[in-house]
């Protein structure tokens, strides 16, 4: 025996970190769900449930307005709803996400950006998954189909990807100061209103414009509803500043978890 | 084949300073090899334990791993205490690419834990838990089993099996009993004051344990 084995390939380090986030994701569902079938199902349910509810009270012209306007669309909110319950839920879970998972951490290929990701493909199907629900729905009940599904889908993959740099610099944040995660719950309540889920900047006077380009969900709201409305709607949005708000986050929280790992006991 | 440390460091930052906890460990396991490795109480057993395994980086210094070596197999070690021996067996199957079916099989026949092994970890004592993590890294096979503290075996149909097995693996046990590393092991080191000590025969490094 030479003493010496071959350096493993990058090839091969992706193949395990698959299995890993393959593997984190099955046992994210049993802890979550339960082990019984049917529990899969909730995960599509509960934003199904949340997204028509909202979709109704504000789609119905139960507020008031009427006619035909956007404002009262079922699509307008359901969707833009959804999109918003999976954002929130990335980040909300952020802070327990390292806790849940420190037992596994003793398994040297777990490493802390995995347990991230494997959350977050679930959100991201989930997601996807009610947002063909609800497009569907929208049709059916005499809506028009949308104008482009692919923008509607990079809508979503932007705010799952924005979602995901956030939830990661929590986590790391959260690990090291605990207080921090009751700010994180209120911020992402009180952002609901200025997220983008309720207006579309044309509807907005010039000088709120200015102000609200800045939040990094309101472009990726305009660009979902110019993909559900086409030419029914004049979208405002400036997509490199969303890739700013997903690679500066992931940046920031990838260099943190790092940190934290060595930082963080093991029970 | 072999698992080498050279230079190693490791410090943590306090609320009072650095503690530096290993100051320099050298030493190579080659593969097969039964080594104890004795360590009183805050001599930094945890910390060599979870730098072997790869799970922690040293401060200075590195580690070459030429050989699979397992996880710190211990008494909590590696599991999720929500899910049930058999997923958590499942899991671990999963991310070391092992046969999921045959592994649990394998588990369910050796590790004696009858209906327990469908219930919650949390739910296991700390035989029962031991039994688990050992009997998966058997099941999941590393050229070096990485064991943390006293296995709370004893003498039981598992033990006398586990005992069996291990004749003929490769391990490394970092523990302060010395009657575990006499049973179990053909070479010993003493760690202490940060750094570590290998003796070739047994006998003196017991010695050298007992006199510190």
């Amino acid at each position: 025996m030479s003493g010496t084995a071959p350096e493993p390939l990058l090839i091969d380090c992706g193949r395990q970190q698959l299995r890993v986030i393959g593997a984190l994701i099955i046992r994210e569902m049993h802890t979550r769900f339960g082990r019984h079938r049917l529990g899969y199902l909730w995960l599509f349910f509960e934003p199904l449930l949340l997204g028509g509810m909202i979709a109704l009270i504000h789609g119905s012209g139960l507020r008031g307005g009427g006619g035909d306007s956007l404002r009262n669309t079922f699509e307008f909110f359901s969707i833009g709803y959804i999109m918003f319950f999976a954002f929130r839920g990335m980040i909300n879970r952020a802070s327990s996400t390292i806790g849940a998972n420190r037992g596994l951490l003793y398994h040297r290929q777990v490493t802390l950006p995995d347990l991230f990701f494997a959350r977050h493909l679930i959100e991201a199907v989930a997601c996807t998954g009610v947002m063909v629900i609800f497009t569907l729905a929208g049709i059916a009940m005499g809506g028009d189909p949308p104008a482009s599904p692919v923008k509607m889908l990079c809508a979503l993959a932007l705010m799952v990807l924005v979602g995901q740099g956030v939830a990661m610099v929590v986590g790391a944040a959260t690990s090291e100061w605990e207080a921090l995660d009751r700010l994180v719950h209120a911020m992402s309540y009180l952002m609901l209103p200025f997220s983008g889920l309720f207006f579309m900047m044309e509807w907005l006077p010039e000088w709120m414009q200015e102000t609200v380009a800045w939040i990094p969900t309101v472009p990726i709201y305009e660009l979902l509803r110019e993909g559900q409305f086409g030419d029914r709607v004049t979208a405002h949005y400036d997509l490199s500043y969303v890739a700013g708000w997903i690679l500066i986050p992931h940046l920031l929280g990838l260099t943190g978890l790092r940190i934290t790992r060595t930082r963080i006991g093991l029970e | 084949m072999a698992l080498e440390l050279i230079d190693v460091h490791k410090s943590y930052a306090m609320n009072i300073g650095r503690k530096h906890v290993l100051r320099g460990v050298n030493g190579i396991f080659r593969k097969g090899e039964r080594v104890g490795v004795l360590g009183r109480n805050g001599t930094g057993k945890s910390t060599l334990v979870r730098i072997l395994g790869g799970i922690e980086a040293p401060t200075r210094g590195s580690i070459r791993r030429t050989m699979s070596v397992s996880w710190p197999i211990g008494m909590a070690a590696g599991f999720q205490s929500a899910l049930s021996g058999a997923d958590n067996t499942r899991f671990i199957a999963r991310i070391y690419d092992r046969p999921v079916q045959p592994t649990v099989d394998y588990v369910e026949s050796f590790a004696e834990l009858g209906e327990y092994l469908h219930m919650p970890v949390h739910t296991y004592s700390a035989g029962m838990r031991s039994r688990l993590g050992l009997a998966i890294s058997l099941a999941v096979d590393f050229d070096c089993f990485l064991v943390d503290e006293a296995l709370a075996v004893g003498d039981t149909k598992f033990g006398r099996a586990f005992g069996a097995r291990l004749q003929r693996a490769g391990l490394i046990i970092v523990t302060h009993s010395p009657s575990l590393v006499r049973q179990l092991c053909t070479r010993a080191a003493v760690l202490d004051q940060g750094t570590l000590t290998f003796y070739e025969d047994l006998d003196e490094a017991l010695a050298t344990y007992n006199s510190l």
